[in-house]
C-alpha cells in the first residue's frame, strides 16, 4: 500500500503576514520527510492545514492523486492523516485510556486489546489508567502517537516533537518513527533542529517566509548548507578570542555555597566555589536537574542562603534580593522565558517596566511614566533587533527568538557588569541562536563578565573562557575552555572523572 | 419511644424536602460547569422557573404543564446566556450575574398578578405507607415524584459523567476545549447543550419551590438558594455525590436551627441562621481535601471563552 500525498499551490494569508505562499510539495510512503524552517517560516500553518485545523485560502491537497477536502480535524481523520501537535492535544485530567477512547468508535474492550497490541509492538510502557497529568512529556507524546496509530494512519505528521523531550526520549522516538516508516506510514517531520534532520530524515524541504526554498535528499546536505538555506544568508561563524585573564581584576567570588532544600524535587548544592574575572565567560555544563536551577536562583537572589559568601565588585551581596542585585549591576536571563523572565499577557513595554531601577524613573510618585518606558522599550527593540517596533504588542505574540532578544536586551541596556544566563538559546532557531551568541561574545569583548549555565555543550565550548560541570549539586574542577573537549564534558556530566 | 422515632423520621423527611431545590439546581450547574462554562445565573433561572411554573399552574390548572413549562422557561433563559457567552463570546461571570438580576426582575414583573393566589395540592406518592411504617415511613414515603427524581439525579449524573461517552466528551471539553476541537468535537454544541440542561434543572428547582415546597408565589422566593447551589458545586469539587451530601447538610442544619430557635436556646439567632452556611462549607472542605482529586475533577477551562481558529 503506497501512499502519495501532494500539496499543491497552498496559500494562507493572515492579517499582516503571508503564512503560506503557493506551497507545493510531494511526499511518498516509506520515507521520512523533514519540513525545516525557522520559527514563523510557515511550517506549522502548513501542517495545521493538512490536519484540518486551519483552512487554506487557496490550493489543494491530494491523497493518492485524489483531491481531498480538509475542512475539519474529522476530515483529516477520515483520510487517515494523523497529527501529533507540538503542544499536546490531550486532556490532562482524563485517564490515558479515556483520552484514547474519546474519538474512537470502537467498544472499550476492543479498543483496549488494540491499544495493548500497539504498546507491545512498539515497546511503549504506559499505564492506561492514570491521569495524563501524571505522565512525563515523552509519555504524553506516546499517548498522542498511539491515538494516531489506533486509526491506522497512512500519514503521520509530527510537529516539532523533540522540543519537550530529553535526549533519551528523543532517541526512543526516532527508533519508533523509523519503525513506523518501515511499516509503510508516510512520516512528515517538522523541525528547526538541523541535526535531527540529518540523523532521521530521508528528504528535506526547507521553508522560509512562507515559501518552499529547497527540496533535497538529506545525504546531499550538511548542517551548514541547511542552516544557510533556512536563514537565507550566510551565517557568520562566531569566533571567540581566547583571552588570558591572569592579570584581570576579579569581579565575582563565591565561597562555600551550600543549599539544602525541603522540596524533594530540588537538588541540594554542596560546597560550591567559583570566581570570575572581568571580561570572562564561565560556562557551567551539566544534564538538566543537577542543580542548575538552584544555582541560578541563588545567583539571582531568588533564593537567599545562610552562610554563603558572594563577593561581587568587592561587596558582599549574598543577602541582597534580585532587585538590589540588579541595582548593583548584575543581570539575569532565566531559563523559562514565558514564566520566569516575562509575563506573556503583558505588553512589551510593560514587561520592560518590570525590570525597573531607581535610576530609570519609570515610576513617579506612584504613577507609571508610560512615555519614558515606551521610549526605553523602543530603544531595546531597535538595539537588539527584535522583529517588531510595536511596544504595545503583547509579549505572548513574540516568537521565542524575539522574546529572548527582548529579555537579553532588557537586561543589557543598563550595561551590567555581570550577566548570568541559563539556557539562553533553548528552543530557538538558528538565526536567533546566532544573534544571541554574537551578543554574548560582544559583552565579553566590552570587558563585562558572564556566567553561562547551559545544557548545550556546543554552545558552551563556543562561548566560554573557562568551563566546569555541575553534577548532583557539585561543581567539577574549573578548566580552561581550550583544553576541554565535548567528550571530556560528557564524561563529567555523567558523573565520571578525568585527569 | 416510637413517637420520638417517628418525629425524627418526619424531621428527616422535611430535611430531604428542603434540600431538593439545591440538589436539582446544583446537579444541573455541575454539568454546565463540567463543560467549562461558569453560569452564575442559577438564582435567576430558578426564580424564572418558580414563577413560570406557578403561573402556568394557575392558568392551565394542570400540574404537568406547570412542571414541564418551568423547565422550558429555565431552558429558554439559559439559551440567552448561551447565545451571549458561546456565540457572542461575552464574559461568563458578567453575563451570569446579569442573568440573575434579569431573572429576579422579570419574575417580579410577571408575578405581580399571582401574589396571594393559593397553590394547588401536588400529588404525593405512597401516602398510606408513610403513615403505617414508623420512622422509615416518613423518611422514604409520602414525597412528590420530583423529590425521588432529585435524589436519584446525583447518582445518574455521576454515572453519566464517568461511564458514558457523552459524559467523557463533556469532561474533555471542560478540560481543554482547544484539544477537544482539534479532535473534531463540536465544543460550542457541547457547551450549549450543557448550558440548556443546567437551565432546565434550575427551572425545575424553582418549580419545586413554588408548586410543592411552599405552594404559592412570593417575590424573591428562591431566597439565595441559587447561590448556595453554586457554592455547593464548587465546594463539592464538582462531584455529584458530594453535592448531594452538601445539600442534605445544608437542608438539615437549616431545619435543625429553626427548631433550635423555636426551643429558645441561648444562642444568638444570627449565629444560628449563619450555621447552615458555615457547616456546609466546613464539611465539604473536609471531605474534599484530597488535592489530587480536586485537580482531576476541576474543569480546567472553567469560565474561559472558547473560539475556534479559522
Amino acid at each position: 500500500m503506497n501512499t502519495k500525498l501532494k500539496v499543491s499551490e497552498i496559500s494562507k494569508i493572515y492579517p499582516g503576514c503571508i503564512a503560506n505562499d503557493k506551497v507545493s510539495l510531494e511526499f511518498g510512503s516509506g520515507k521520512i520527510y523533514a519540513l525545516l524552517g525557522e520559527n514563523g517560516a510557515g511550517k506549522s500553518t502548513l501542517v495545521k492545514i493538512l490536519s484540518g485545523v486551519v483552512k487554506p485560502d487557496e490550493g489543494q491537497v491530494f491523497l493518492n492523486d485524489e483531491s481531498i477536502k480538509l475542512n475539519s480535524p474529522l476530515d483529516a481523520k477520515k483520510n487517515n492523516i494523523g497529527m501529533v501537535f507540538q503542544h499536546f492535544n490531550l486532556f490532562e485530567t482524563l485517564s490515558v485510556f479515556e483520552n484514547l477512547s474519546i474519538d474512537s468508535d470502537k467498544k472499550d474492550e476492543e479498543l483496549k486489546t488494540l491499544v495493548n497490541d500497539i504498546l507491545k509492538k512498539y515497546n511503549f510502557k504506559i499505564d492506561l489508567d492514570i491521569p495524563v497529568l501524571n505522565l512525563s512529556a515523552g509519555q504524553k507524546q506516546k499517548v498522542e502517537i498511539i491515538r494516531c496509530l489506533i486509526r491506522n494512519p497512512k500519514v503521520l505528521i509530527m510537529d516539532e516533537p523533540t522540543s519537550v523531550l530529553t535526549e533519551q526520549e528523543t532517541d526512543d522516538l526516532f527508533i519508533s518513527l523509523k519503525q513506523f516508516s518501515k511499516d509503510g506510514i508516510l512520516i512528515i517531520y517538522i523541525t528547526h533542529k538541523l541535526k535531527e534532520v540529518l540523523s532521521l530524515c530521508d528528504e528535506v524541504a526547507v521553508m522560509r517566509k512562507g515559501k518552499v526554498v529547497s527540496v533535497s535528499n538529506t545525504i546531499d546536505e550538511k548542517i551548514e548548507s541547511l542552516a544557510n538555506k533556512m536563514v537565507g544568508e550566510n551565517l557568520n561563524t562566531i569566533k571567540k578570542k581566547i583571552n588570558n585573564f591572569k592579570n584581570s581584576e576579579e569581579i565575582l567570588k563565591i565561597s562555600n555555597l551550600n543549599f539544602k532544600s525541603d522540596d524533594p524535587y530540588e537538588t541540594n548544592l554542596n560546597n560550591l566555589n567559583l570566581s570570575l574575572k572581568k571580561g570572562e565567560c564561565l560556562g557551567i555544563a551539566g544534564i538538566s536537574g543537577n542543580g542548575q536551577n538552584e544555582l541560578f536562583q541563588i545567583l539571582s537572589g531568588e533564593i537567599i542562603t545562610e552562610g554563603t559568601s558572594i563577593m561581587f565588585r568587592n561587596k558582599e551581596i549574598g543577602k541582597l534580593n534580585p532587585r538590589e542585585r540588579r541595582e548593583y549591576l548584575m543581570a539575569f536571563s532565566p531559563e523559562d522565558r514565558i514564566s520566569q523572565a516575562a509575563v506573556p499577557e503583558l505588553k512589551i513595554y510593560e514587561n520592560v517596566a518590570l525590570n525597573n531601577f531607581k535610576s530609570s524613573n519609570f515610576f513617579e510618585k506612584g504613577l507609571v511614566n508610560e512615555k519614558k518606558i515606551k521610549e526605553h522599550s523602543k530603544k531595546i527593540l531597535s538595539n537588539f533587533s527584535v522583529n517588531t517596533d510595536n511596544v504595545e504588542l503583547k509579549s505572548q505574540f513574540l516568537s521565542g527568538g524575539n522574546l529572548q532578544k527582548l529579555i537579553i536586551g532588557r537586561e543589557l541596556i543598563t550595561s551590567p557588569e555581570l550577566l548570568v544566563c541559563f539556557n539562553p538559546t533553548w528552543g530557538l532557531d538558528v538565526g536567533a541562536i546566532n544573534y544571541i551568541h554574537e551578543t554574548l561574545v560582544q559583552i565579553n569583548e566590552q570587558g563585562k563578565s558572564s556566567i553561562l549555565i547551559s545544557t548545550d555543550n556546543d554552545e558552551l565550548l563556543k562561548l566560554s573562557d573557562r568551563i566546569c560541570v555541575i553534577y548532583k549539586g557539585k561543581l567539577s574542577k574549573i578548566m580552561n575552555a581550550d583544553t576541554v573537549s565535548a567528550e571530556k564534558l560528557g564524561i563529567l556530566m555523567g558523573g565520571g572523572s578525568i585527569d | 419511644m416510637s413517637f420520638d422515632l417517628n418525629f425524627i423520621g418526619i424531621l428527616i423527611g422535611a430535611i430531604m424536602a428542603s434540600s431538593v431545590p439545591l440538589i436539582l439546581a446544583a446537579s444541573g450547574e455541575l454539568i454546565t460547569e463540567r463543560s467549562g462554562v461558569l453560569n452564575l445565573g442559577v438564582e435567576g433561572m430558578m426564580i424564572i422557573g418558580a414563577i413560570s411554573g406557578f403561573a402556568l399552574m394557575v392558568v392551565t390548572d394542570n400540574l404537568f404543564f406547570a412542571v414541564v413549562g418551568s423547565m422550558l422557561s429555565g431552558l429558554i433563559i439559559s439559551l440567552i446566556f448561551g447565545l451571549l457567552t458561546q456565540s457572542l463570546l461575552t464574559n461568563h461571570v458578567a453575563t451570569g450575574l446579569a442573568l440573575t438580576i434579569f431573572g429576579i426582575g422579570m419574575s417580579a414583573m410577571i408575578g405581580k398578578n399571582f401574589v396571594g393566589i393559593p397553590g394547588k395540592e401536588f400529588p404525593l406518592l405512597f401516602v398510606n405507607l408513610k403513615e403505617s411504617i414508623p420512622f422509615l415511613g416518613p423518611v422514604l414515603f409520602g414525597h412528590s415524584i420530583i423529590l425521588y427524581f432529585a435524589f436519584g439525579l446525583p447518582f445518574l449524573t455521576n454515572y453519566f459523567l464517568k461511564k458514558t461517552k457523552t459524559g467523557l466528551i463533556i469532561r474533555a471539553v471542560g478540560d481543554s476545549p482547544t484539544s477537544a476541537s482539534n479532535q473534531g468535537i463540536n465544543v460550542t454544541l457541547v457547551r450549549y447543550s450543557c448550558i440548556l440542561y443546567g437551565g432546565a434543572m434550575c427551572g425545575l428547582a424553582g418549580a419545586y419551590l413554588s408548586l410543592i415546597y411552599t405552594p404559592q408565589w412570593i417575590e424573591n422566593m428562591t431566597g439565595g438558594r441559587g447561590w448556595i447551589a453554586l457554592a455547593l458545586v464548587v465546594f463539592a469539587t464538582w462531584s455529584p455525590i458530594k453535592v448531594l451530601i452538601g445539600a442534605l447538610i445544608f437542608g438539615g442544619i437549616t431545619i435543625l436551627q429553626l427548631h433550635m430557635q423555636a426551643v429558645g436556646l441561648r444562642i444568638p439567632v444570627q449565629l444560628l441562621s449563619a450555621l447552615p452556611y458555615i457547616m456546609t462549607i466546613i464539611v465539604l472542605v473536609v471531605i474534599s481535601r484530597d488535592s489530587r482529586k480536586i485537580k482531576l475533577n476541576t474543569p480546567t477551562s472553567l469560565g474561559q471563552i472558547f473560539y475556534k481558529e479559522k
